[in-house]
């Protein structure tokens, strides 16, 4: 079974509007790696916000998992926090994610909801914050950092949280050349770890790099 | 290299979790904020400039208020409504939906006065009416007037320049604003995936973050319209 399938969507913002996604398909088996690429407005944003469940396509079919996704079935709060835990997303704008006090509590935020032990917990947070090399700024506020730094730290956020599928809007825009190899190698090693990545990404690099199909979005006409 | 956790597949059944009131009702002022959207303003059948339509609306607005005339308030209402008969369905509703809402808003605030005073029932719905007129008429004019216009008569009229330039910052951003806070608590709904037990604390955060970034915003505009030559005299287009 596909982990994402989507049949035929269409999907505009407002009626009068015309669509942003028409008639799209797409198939993503567990472990793939899949860079979307297109112009600006060719729509992977959107077809992004449809795969977390935060807009809802007027015609056709989204499953994930064999689950149809629905706004009736993510209404409910066990179904919406299931998905959402297998469903990591990080905006193209990291600054629309953070709203702790401290880097360390941002990356707490998700996971302290999960019933894990004080322990675990801990071991989570250290980890993230040492996988993007953020211990020194762990207890500074998000707000207060730069772009690139306020990028790692909503990823470490998203990641803290385990998901099988990670959605990454831009991973690399904005980030110094350290912190893009750096990056790059992380997205090798969850590939490898047998996460679902799906990027979009015009860095013709990191698809090289982490192998991944290319689909070729355009703007419906 | 990524620690053990991260490579293996969780099982988890996310806990029950109540007490979303301030979460829900925090998203829904967003929403509304990031709706309040000032209209392009396509002429309408009415082709006045946009200073004689502004004097009109603020001589109507004052005739309705002071006057106690039931009379004069149908014939009022029969004006603004045969005007806005002419507008095609889904505009006329767009126009008409927020003026019926405050008229019933403006009857439930009046609804003690007239259980508590029977005799003063028919002031009370001509209170509710002058609103329902009102907002019609603000709406008429918003639609029917681009912005750039309305601010240009403003200045005519010999508003204060830092009055409209106020008011054109605070439309524009209560949008951005309302748009910002919408997308920090969907964020954060994305990543509340069990029971949070300090709700509280995260709403707060967003609050506050949406708070220095309107400071920020509106500093930067500042320095930004300083750098282009604004010499605190605003000029509409």
């Amino acid at each position: 079974m596909a982990l994402i399938e989507l049949d035929n969507i269409t999907f505009s913002y407002a009626p009068q509007e015309p669509p942003v996604l028409r008639d799209f398909s797409m198939r993503v088996e567990t472990g793939d790696c899949l860079a979307l690429r297109g112009d600006n407005g060719a729509g992977k944003t959107t077809l992004f916000r449809v795969l977390n469940g935060l807009s809802f396509p007027q015609r056709g079919q989204y499953r994930f998992d064999g689950q149809e996704i629905t706004q009736a079935w993510l209404k409910k709060p066990a179904h919406a926090k299931a998905f959402h835990k297998r469903v990591g997303y990080l905006f193209q704008n990291p600054e629309l994610m953070l709203f702790n006090a401290t880097v360390r509590e941002e990356i707490a935020f998700g996971p302290r909801q999960m019933g894990l032990s004080k322990d675990e917990l801990q071991t989570r947070v250290e980890d993230c914050l040492a996988l993007f090399g953020l211990e020194a700024l762990a207890e500074k506020a998000p707000y207060h950092l730069s772009g690139g730094q306020k990028k790692k730290v909503a990823l470490a956020a998203v990641l803290a949280l385990n998901p099988e599928l990670l959605i990454l809007d831009e991973p690399l825009a904005g980030l110094d050349r350290g912190s893009r190899s750096q990056l790059t190698e992380l997205l090798e090693e969850l590939r490898q770890a047998g996460k679902t990545l799906l990027l979009a990404t015009h860095d013709d690099a990191l698809c090289r790099e982490l192998g991944a199909e290319l689909l070729e979005m355009t703007a419906p006409e | 290299m990524i620690p053990a956790w991260m490579q293996k597949k969780e099982q988890f059944a996310p806990p029950g979790d109540g007490g979303a009131f301030a979460v829900r009702s925090l998203k829904a002022l967003g929403g509304l904020l990031a709706r309040v959207r000032v209209q392009r303003g396509r002429e309408g059948r009415l082709r006045l400039p946009a200073l004689w339509k502004l004097l009109l609306l603020l001589a109507l607005l004052l005739t309705l208020s002071l006057s106690r005339q039931p009379l004069l308030l149908l014939a009022l209402a029969a004006l603004v409504l045969g005007y806005a008969s002419t507008l095609p369905p889904g505009e006329l509703w767009s126009v008409l939906k927020p003026a019926l809402g405050a008229a019933v808003l403006a009857l439930l605030l009046l609804l003690p006065a007239m259980l508590l005073w029977p005799e003063g029932r028919g002031n009370n719905l001509i209170l509710a009416g002058k609103v329902f007129i009102s907002i019609i008429m603000v709406n008429l004019l918003n639609r029917h007037t681009p912005w750039n216009q309305i601010t240009r008569a403003l200045r005519q009229l010999h508003v204060p320049g830092v009055f409209v330039f106020v008011l054109d910052l605070t439309l524009k951003y209560i949008v951005l604003l309302g748009g910002l806070m919408v997308e920090l608590l969907t964020a954060r709904g994305l990543r509340a995936v069990g029971r949070d037990r300090h709700k509280y604390r995260s709403v707060g955060g967003v609050m506050g973050v949406t708070f220095l970034r309107s400071t920020e915003l509106s500093r930067q505009t500042w320095e930004a319209m300083c750098c282009r030559g604004f010499t605190e005299d605003y000029k509409g287009l």
